[in-house]
Formats: C-alpha cells, structure tokens, sequence
C-alpha cells in the first residue's frame, strides 16, 4: 500500500439488527490500525458513539456512509485502503461499488464478499465443499413454490432475495399459509426472486472466526438456546455449548475452516448452522464482523477485532501464534501481558484442526480436548426487546429480528449465567401472582417439566384448558382460567387485575388463537408482567430456578476474573447441564 | 477518596441508545486522567466501556440494587458518580441512596446532589421551585391514583399532555383529546410510572420546541454549550424530532431570553455537571413555558457535543470531582478553556432513525412516546444541505425528498398525511411544496415554521429545475442544486442525461471540500482533524504526515483558514 492511511467505514445509525455492537467493532479495528503505525481515520454519521468521538482515530469525517461521500474523503486524504468489514450491512454494502471505483478494499475481497452474499453462487460452493445446507430454490410463480414445497416438504422458509435482515420472512407450516404469504414476499421486492427453503426445526449455532486466508482461528461456539424459527439476533445464546456433542462441534469447525478457506477470508466471518439428526447444515453465512463479537471477544478473551486487522492488514495468524482450530479456555490465571495486546486473556489452549478432524471423523475419543464438559465460565447472551414504546407491534419471536439490545450473563455455572440474563433482560417474577401458562399442543410435554419445576420451588400456577388438563394429567395442581372466547373473568382480566407474576405463552398455528394470543401478550407489555414466548426460554427459566430462589449462589466478579478458578468466591455452585 | 463507581446503562432500548457508551467512556477516561480508581458495572457487553481497558474493574452484571452492592462491598468503593448512565442509571443510584446502601458503606455521591436531582424529576418540586424563581410552567396536575384522575376528568383542558413520572423516552404518556382518552392513558401511565405518578398538562401543541444544553460547576459558573430547535413543534418527543443546532428561527431577543431562563434553572436545581432544558416558545409572541429538565447527560447531550466539538461528558466528570470550567482544558483547541462557550459556522441536523420498515404494521404515529431507536447527524453550511445529507445517511428507502406513497396520495389524503406526525412526515410536505400548496396552508396544517418550510421549497424547487428537459440553463441549475446540498448521484437520478449536465458535474467546483468542527468558529488554531463536507472553495487542514519508515508518526500541523473568517484572530 503506498499510502499509511486508512479509512474505516461505521456503521451508520443505531436501528433493529445493526446495533451498538459493530460500533464497538469499528472503534477497536481504528485503534488496531494504530498500534500497528497506520494513520486510521473514520467515517460515520450517528451521533450518539464512541465513533464519532474526536479523539478516537487520527481523523473524523462526520458525513453520511454513501459512496458519493466517501470517494471525496479518499481523494482528499490519498487513502491507502478502505475497512469495509466493521461497519455491519452497511460497510459491506460499499464494497462492490468502491472496487469498481478501483478503491483498494482491505481484507476479504470485494468479490469473495459478493460470493458469499449472492445466492446461487454461494450454494454452488457448499456443493463443492459437500457442505450440506437446507433444501430450497429461488422461484418466480406460486406454483413453482408449491412444488419446491412437495419436494422438500414442510414447513418451509418463504422470503424475498436482495432484502435485508429478514423483512417479509415467514415459516409456512402448509398449503393455505403458503399460498397465503406468497404475494407478500412477492411483493415486498416486485421482479425479483421468491427464496423457498426447507425449514430444520432443529438446534442453531454460530461462530465467528478469524482467517488470514489460510489459517482458521475460530474463538468459540454459541448455541442458540431457542430453536431454529427465531431470529439469531432474538435468541438467547450460550457459549460454550451446553447440549452439542463433541463430534458436531468438530464439524462445526471443520465447515467453518473449508469455507474461510475457500472465500478467501482475511479478517472476521460469521457462520449460522443448525443442526438435526446429528447433522450440521449450513444456514447463512457474513463476510463480516458480526454483532456477536464483542461479546465473544469479552468472554473468550480472545481480541478478535485486533487480530482480524491484522490479518486484514496482510500479517499471519500464525505469526501471533495462533493455528487453524478452536480456542478452549481452561481454568487458570491468564498470562496476559498488557504489552502483548493480540495475546489470549484468558488462560487456554488451541484445539487443534487435525485433532478436531480425528474426533469429528470418530478416529479419536473426544474426551476433554473440546473443553465443553466443564468448562471454567458459561455466558449467556439475552435479547431485549423495545415493545413497550410500540404499540401494534407483535411481541412473539420469529425469523425477523425485533430486539433492540442484549445483556450478558456471565458466571461459572450455568444457571447463574442464565439467571443472570434472564433478570438483566428483565425476565423476573413479579412479587404477587402466579405464573399462567398457555401453551400450543407440541410445546406441552416440555411445559410439563418446565411447570413441575415451578411447583416444586413452591410457585402457584395457573393455566387455560388445554395446558390445565395437561397439568392435571401428569399431577400437577393448577388454577384453571378462561381464554378470552371462553368468557369473563378470563386471562386478560388477570393480567389487567396484577394476578399474573410471569406469563408462559407459545404461539399457536390457529389464527384466532393467535389473535387471541396477540392480545394477551400485548396486555403483558402494557402492565409489565414478564412474557416468554418461546417454550426453550421457559425451559432455560426453569433451568436457573434454583438461583432465582437464592441469588446468593450467583457470584460478582470482574468478568476477567471468571475463568480463574482461584479466585472464584462466593460460588458454591456446581454446573448441572440439561 | 480514591475509586469511584460508575454505573452503565444497561441494554439499548429506544429512549435509550449508544450516547450512554459515548458518555460512559469519556467519563471514565476523564476520571482516570484525574487520578481516581474507576469500577464499573453495566450488563451491556457490546460497549467499549465494558473494555477492560475502559476502567480498573469492570463487572457485567445486572443493574440490578443487590448486584450494585455486591460491587460496592467488594471494591471498597468511595464515591458513586450516578448521571452518565441515563435513567437506569439515576434510578439505580437513587434505590442504593433510598436504601441506605450508600450510607451503609460510607459512599459518597459525586456531581449533582441527589437532592437536586430529584428536585428537578419530580414534578411538584419543579413546579414548586420555577414559581420561586418566576419561570413559568404550564398549568398541570399531578395524579397519583384512579381516584385523582377521575377527579380531573371533568375540568382537565384538552387536549392535554399526560407524562408518567420516572420512565424512559415517556414511556406510557400520550395526548387525550377527551375525559375517555385522559380515562385509558392516565390509568397505564399509572401502572408504568416507576413511583406511580403522572403528570396531566395543558398541551402547547403547535408551539416552538426548544432545547439549551447548559453547564455549571461547584464554584456557580455557567456556560451554554448549544441550543437546538426542533423542526417538529410541541407534541413530538424531542427523540422523535428532527433537530437542529444551532436554532434558526428564533430572533436574538428569543434567544437570550431563554438562555438567560436556562442558566436561571441551572442555578436554582444546584447541578453539577450537565444538563438539559427544554424549552416551549409561542410563535406568535414572547411567551414561553419551561417544559423539563434532564438534570444528567442525555441524548441531547451526545448529540450536542458532537454538534460542537464539545465534550459534555468529559467536563461533567470532571466537574464531579470538583474541577471547575476555567480548570479544564477544551481538548479540541488544546489552547483555549471549557468555560467557553462554543460557537457554531455551520448547521446541524438530527433525523432520527425510526424502526417501522421492521415493524411494518406498528403504529407510525408520533407523540410523546418515543419510538426511534437511533438517530443521525448532519453537518453543511446551509439548511438544506444539511437537511439532504441528513436524509442520505438514513440508509431509508428515500435518499432525497421524494417519497412514492405520497406522490400517490389524493389532495384529501396528502392533507392528512402533512397534519399527522408520523416518521415519514418530512416526505409528505415536500410532496405538498412540490404540488405548490401555499406555504401559509401547509403550516397551518404542520405547525412547522416557515423559515423551514421556504428552506424545503429551494430543494423542491431546485429538484423540480433539474426535472426539465436540457436546455441553456443546465448548468446554473444543477450548480445551484450542488450548492444546495445534492450530490452528483443525486442530481444525475433527477436530470436528463445530456452533455451540458455532465460538464456541469464534472466541473473542479462541484467536489465538496472539508471544513472544520472546532468549538470556536475558527476564532483560534484548532489541532483536531474532525471535519465535514461542504460545497465551497478551501478546505481546513490538520495535516499529519507519518515517518513511513519507522511507521511512527510524527506530526506535522499547518491550519489554513479560510480567507476572511479568522486572518486576524490569528
């Protein structure tokens, strides 16, 4: 590059699915560029960041993140390179047309980045790797839809090609739904292609991984503790893993590392996967920092945007004593050195990819090299919503993303870091109540459990006819209230009248159940009555019941200090996982 | 004392954004500069403050009382400083006070006295302390139960403002336009005010929204920072309006007046640090009504310190640990003091950025309760450039003024949509501009001034210029619609394709040069490169050039300035 300076691209203003997260990522790449003696100057318009601060880089241009405002800056200040990958959908979205302009863009490649991002070319890839991925097709009529939907069978992902962040998504669970939403997508980006997908209702999990385009750092896995059907943004998330095998965290990795290498990634990569039947699929991949990253930097202690600069800035990974394999903390006093800031903070060792290959290929035992069987911290992510401030909003979750932030829980037991997330996503009981239950016919087995928990720690409950019968079934005493249909008093009147501490309420397929439905978890948000709509969050609030009932159990430490087992006080928890 | 606590804001939900991290770590870098211990807790980890590099121990936890005196106990903290961390912030902060958790381990609140504080959230004390110190109010009522607002039902002036006490960006208020309306909000405001009191007030809809961002230390020093004004008037949350700074309606008298109000107040609540005044003006005369006042580092404060290059959070923290303005360095000049005040060469402005292409079915109406969940800023020498660039960087699906639902819209309905706040409103009066409803009848029915409204028919009329067929007066007018802000992208979406077009573009003097935020109107030598873009002929510089060899950078600064502004001041 003959010129030192660097522009890095922000991320605009705060809005639902680009968040704070990727202004973190941005400010961290500017001053990795720093310390590695480049002139880094931003480019952002929102006026609430640490971006736009002064003194954050070697120079500020408060302006708007459009091609038309930046060509004048780079012309201005004779820019080296442009940073594309901080800066969310927005940067990224720049980088075809900044490369057609011929602005050098720094890290993965303008058109590795368009691989990625363009469909078919994308799943052209994964055949090639053999990496499997959900059935589907990009169609143009209704009955071409029904007919990927025979083949793949229901339910499946209806949505728009070339629009952002899951807009005018739905989950078709048959034939009417199908034909009913089909217009809309259609509709919602006229000339362009209908996405038609298989839809694994199955456990999801991500990544994001550090790649100088040969060697694969990946810093950790996050399950997603609700299933597939809720938006990654919206589901509470768990590293490490708690329920996936060694084996399918191995071929975690192992995809992740084929398809950095195949992209050609310098710098940070997001991956989705599910997984059902003990197979992994790919979901969706970004070419780009993700908004987990900050939170995964905090609780790996692994500087992720620092290392993702390097390698952008054309350094190796192995050069700072990373290999290609997964990052796996073990208890201890970290090494950290100040003056060694791309070093680990927490105490740990890489899993290597060849040792990850015997144990995904079953050659090898996995025994403790994943360090997922007792590992020295969980931390668990939680969304939070906005709902309050909107009205005719729908508060239930599903593929589209509606949080606005997320808080993190952080402890050595995993009930305490679910508790943790839970109240600090204000996910509590009220002090007077019970806790009502409503839930659809296939949640109600795990609504058993979740409910038996409840009773056991001594809460009342209550629950409409469906859920009460089921309840009564397997002994389990509950208050029995009226649906709204059903007449007066009913469970809208409860919520009104401050008789319902917690509410447990999954979505139905029925649709004047779920109008019903809709109004009831409307009526929570009004009166500030917690409302779980997914039975996977229940079952996590039943899971962290024990520390609700004694807070004490949990501990308050530095979130550095958590890996160090000796100096962990004040926790005698020992980690149970489901 | 020697380590303070400082409490985050927890996750971002509208009302509550990104400005708490800005101001988080400003303060505590400020802190620290002054030689103290920072401990941190805040449950948000995607913030640079949660770095543990931000402070000497930094706790994600829930901000929740227990978890704060579990960090108290366990870092033997000496001090609290509560108002970088918004509402949460404040709130949590007056629990431990309220709980003798402060007392109970000695700690000692810093800034503004929790007294003060109150005094300026609860609204009976406010309203006690602005009639001694003869500012006015709008006549209201408190209400603390189902029983007193069914007393109020019968003589309540409508429409009025109900506003619950203690919640974020207003959450629960709304506009009754009758005793049934008054009957449904007041009684959900009620459940969702943290101390279950509402406030029911004459609304001054259609009056002028103003703000003063305003600083005071221990020894009683005052200085403005900024005023803005809402482009909205009366009846919009000020997070739900555009804004802009400095105010452009308001006549020199206007101004002084209120500030003269602002630094009245400051002094009368006893703050220490920030804070921020809302202000409402009556277009037609010189009344006005003091409407609240945030007695900590807000929104406002983020976007006012971005605005001018001030930083309100730094000097509060510092003002907190008993600093005063003339001891502090403004970091921007590096030469001249904190006490004073900035001034302003260009304009700004704030459109917020509203989430209804997510929530496509959600109530797009515009009230008291706030509903964007962030905000961008934008920085031009004229109104309207600024108002274009503004838009622009909305990442919205209009980049300029045009909007197709409402050049769809029948007369009847486009009526509506001009009367009605919603987040798209803007687009719905430049359709009415560009359908030449007289300007008199568009703000009779917005209630937006007219300076903005003849500011928006330039960039109409300048759009419309660029609609026509090629012809000898291209190029005047497609310099005339630079100037005004829109760029060549812009211009050639608008514009016939035509080689006159293109000369004109491609002219040396339709590329933006980039001029300077530097608190003072380049009256003194700025040394930091914090720049913007403007149509015009200089550029300001800091220049650094970097030892390419040694990859250190050594700096070397030239200032040019522009001809005729500052050739003597320097």
């Amino acid at each position: 590059m003959d010129s030192r300076t660097v522009l890095v691209l922000g991320s605009g203003p705060i809005r639902i699915g680009q968040g704070i997260e990727f202004d973190y990522s941005c400010v961290h790449c500017v001053w990795a560029l720093q310390q590695m003696g480049y002139r880094a100057i931003l480019i952002n318009n929102n006026p609430e960041t640490v971006s736009t601060d002064f003194d954050t880089g070697d120079g500020l241009y408060f302006e708007p993140v459009t091609l038309d405002d930046v060509l004048p800056i780079l012309e201005r200040e004779k820019v080296g390179g442009v940073v594309v990958q901080f800066g969310g959908q927005t940067a990224i979205n720049m980088a075809e047309g900044l490369a057609s302009a011929g602005v050098r863009i720094l890290g993965t490649s303008a058109d590795s980045i368009a691989w990625a991002e363009d469909r078919d070319r994308f799943d052209q890839l994964l055949n090639r790797l053999g990496i499997p991925k959900p059935a589907g097709k990009a169609v143009r009529s209704l009955s071409e839809a029904q007919e990927i939907a025979a083949q793949v069978g229901f339910p499946v992902l209806v949505r728009p090609s070339f629009v952002l962040g899951g807009r005018a998504m739905e989950i078709c669970y048959d034939e009417v739904q199908l034909e009913a939403f089909y217009g809309l997508a259609e509709s919602a980006n006229p000339g362009q292609p209908v996405l038609v997908d298989q839809y694994l209702l199955g456990k999801e999990a991500e990544v994001d991984v550090i790649s100088d385009g040969e060697t694969t750092f990946v810093p950790g896995i996050m399950e997603h503790i609700e299933r597939a059907g809720v938006h990654s943004g919206d589901s509470m998330a768990v590293y490490p893993p708690v329920t996936l095998s060694p084996a399918i965290c191995a071929e975690i990795i192992h995809q992740s590392c084929q398809l950095a290498r195949a992209l050609q990634v310098r710098g940070l990569m997001n991956i989705q996967f599910v997984i059902q039947n003990h197979q992994v699929f790919v979901l969706e991949v970004n070419p780009r920092a993700s908004r987990t990253v900050p939170y995964l930097s905090k609780v790996t202690g692994i500087p992720m945007v620092q290392l993702a600069t390097r390698c952008m800035m054309g350094e190796s990974l192995k050069d700072h004593g990373y290999s290609s394999g997964l990052w796996v903390p073990t208890s201890g006093r970290p090494v950290h050195d100040p003056a060694r800031p791309l070093e680990p903070r927490t105490h740990g060792r890489i899993c290597a990819e060849a040792d990850l290959e015997a144990i995904r290929t079953g050659q090898r035992p996995a025994g403790s090299a994943l360090g997922i069987e007792a590992p020295p911290l969980y931390a668990v992510k939680s969304p939070v919503f906005s709902f309050q401030k909107l009205s005719r909003v729908e508060p239930s979750l599903g593929p589209e993303m509606k949080s606005t932030g997320e808080v993190l829980g952080i402890d050595t037991s995993y009930e305490a870091a679910l508790y943790k997330a839970l109240v600090g996503s204000g996910i509590t009981f009220k002090p007077t109540g019970r806790v009502l239950l409503t839930v659809n016919q296939q949640d109600k087995p795990a609504a058993i459990q979740i409910a038996r928990e409840l009773a056991k720690m001594g809460y009342l409950l209550a629950a409409t006819s469906g859920t009460h019968q089921a309840l009564r079934e397997a002994g389990i005493e509950s208050q029995l209230v009226l649906k709204i249909r059903e007449g007066q008093p009913n469970l809208l009147d409860a919520i009104l009248a401050g008789e319902v501490s917690l509410m447990i309420n999954s979505p139905g397929q029925d649709r004047q159940e779920e109008e019903e439905a809709a109004r009831i978890r409307r009526a929570c948000i009004e009166t500030g009555v917690a409302c779980i709509t997914s039975i996977d969050t229940a079952a996590a609030l039943a899971h962290a019941l024990p520390i609700f009932e004694n807070p004490e159990r949990a501990s308050c430490l530095p979130y550095g200090e958590y890996g160090q087992a000796s100096s962990v006080r004040g926790s005698e928890t020992t980690s149970t996982v489901p | 004392m020697k380590r303070i606590l400082v409490i985050g804001s927890g996750p971002i939900v509208i009302g509550q954004a990104a400005e708490f991290d800005y101001a988080g770590t400003q303060a505590c870098k400020s802190l620290r500069e002054e030689g103290y211990e920072v401990v941190l807790i805040n449950s948000n980890p995607a913030t640079i403050m949660t770095d543990e590099e931000t402070a000497d121990a930094v706790y994600i936890e829930p901000l929740t009382p227990e978890f704060c005196e579990r960090v108290i106990a366990r870092e033997k903290v000496d001090a609290l400083l509560p108002t970088l961390g918004g509402q949460t912030g404040l709130n949590l902060a007056s629990l431990l006070a309220d709980r003798g958790i402060l007392d109970k381990y000695g700690v000692q609140l810093l800034g503004t006295p929790l007294s003060a504080i109150r005094k300026a959230e609860d609204r009976e004390e406010f309203r006690a302390l602005m009639r001694e110190i003869k500012e006015p109010v709008p006549e209201s009522w408190i209400v603390e139960s189902n029983d007193d607002l069914k007393a109020l039902l019968d003589h309540a002036p409508y429409p009025c403002i109900v506003r619950p006490a203690y919640t974020l960006g207003g959450t629960g208020g709304g506009i009754a336009n009758s005793p049934e309306e008054l009957w449904e909000i007041g009684q959900r405001g009620l459940k969702l005010s943290m101390r279950s009191q509402l406030m029911i007030e004459r609304s001054l809809l259609g009056w002028k929204e103003v703000e003063y961002e305003v600083m005071r230390d221990r020894a009683g020093n005052c200085i403005t920072i900024c005023n803005m004004e809402n482009f909205d008037p009366m009846g919009v949350h000020t997070g739900d309006s555009i804004v802009v700074a400095p105010s452009q309606t308001l006549s020199d008298f206007e101004y002084h007046m209120l500030r003269t109000a602002s630094l009245k107040i400051i002094r009368a609540l006893g703050i220490e640090g920030g804070c921020n005044v809302q202000l409402a003006v009556n277009p037609d005369s010189f009344d006005y009504y003091v409407i609240e006042v945030n007695p900590r580092v807000s929104r406002s404060s983020a976007l006012a310190s971005k605005a001018t290059g001030y930083p309100i959070a730094r000097v509060s923290a510092k003002i907190a640990v008993g600093r005063t303005l003339d001891e502090i360095e403004n970091q921007v000049t590096k030469t001249t003091k904190a006490c004073f005040e900035p001034a302003l060469d260009y304009c700004v402005v704030k459109i917020p950025r509203w989430p209804f292409d997510k929530f496509t079915t959600g109530d797009r109406t515009l009230f008291t309760q706030m509903k964007a969940t962030g905000e961008v800023m934008a920085i031009d020498r004229s109104f309207e450039s600024a108002l274009l660039k503004a838009i622009r960087g909305l990442e919205v699906q209009s980049k300029d003024l045009r909007h197709p639902k409402f050049s769809a819209q029948s007369e009847e309905e486009l009526k509506t949509s001009v009367r009605q706040p919603t987040d798209e409103r803007l687009w719905a009066i430049a359709e009415a501009l560009r359908r030449r409803w007289p300007i008199a009848e568009i703000s009779r029915l917005c209630r937006v001034d007219k300076w903005f409204l003849v500011k928006m028919q330039n960039l109409i009329e300048a759009e419309q210029a660029l609609g026509q067929p090629d012809h000898e007066g291209t190029e005047q007018n497609v310099a005339r619609a630079l100037q005004l802000g829109f760029t060549p992208s812009q211009i050639r979406a608008l514009a016939p394709e035509s080689p006159r077009l293109e000369a004109a573009l491609s002219n040396r003097s339709s590329r933006p040069v980039h001029k300077m935020v530097d608190t003072c109107a380049g009256e003194f030598e700025s040394k930091t490169p914090y720049y913007y873009a403007t149509l015009g002929r200089d550029s300001d510089d800091v220049l650094i050039e970097l030892n390419e060899g040694e990859g250190a950078s050594q700096a070397v600064i030239q200032t040019q300035i522009e001809l005729g502004v500052s050739s003597e001041a320097r």
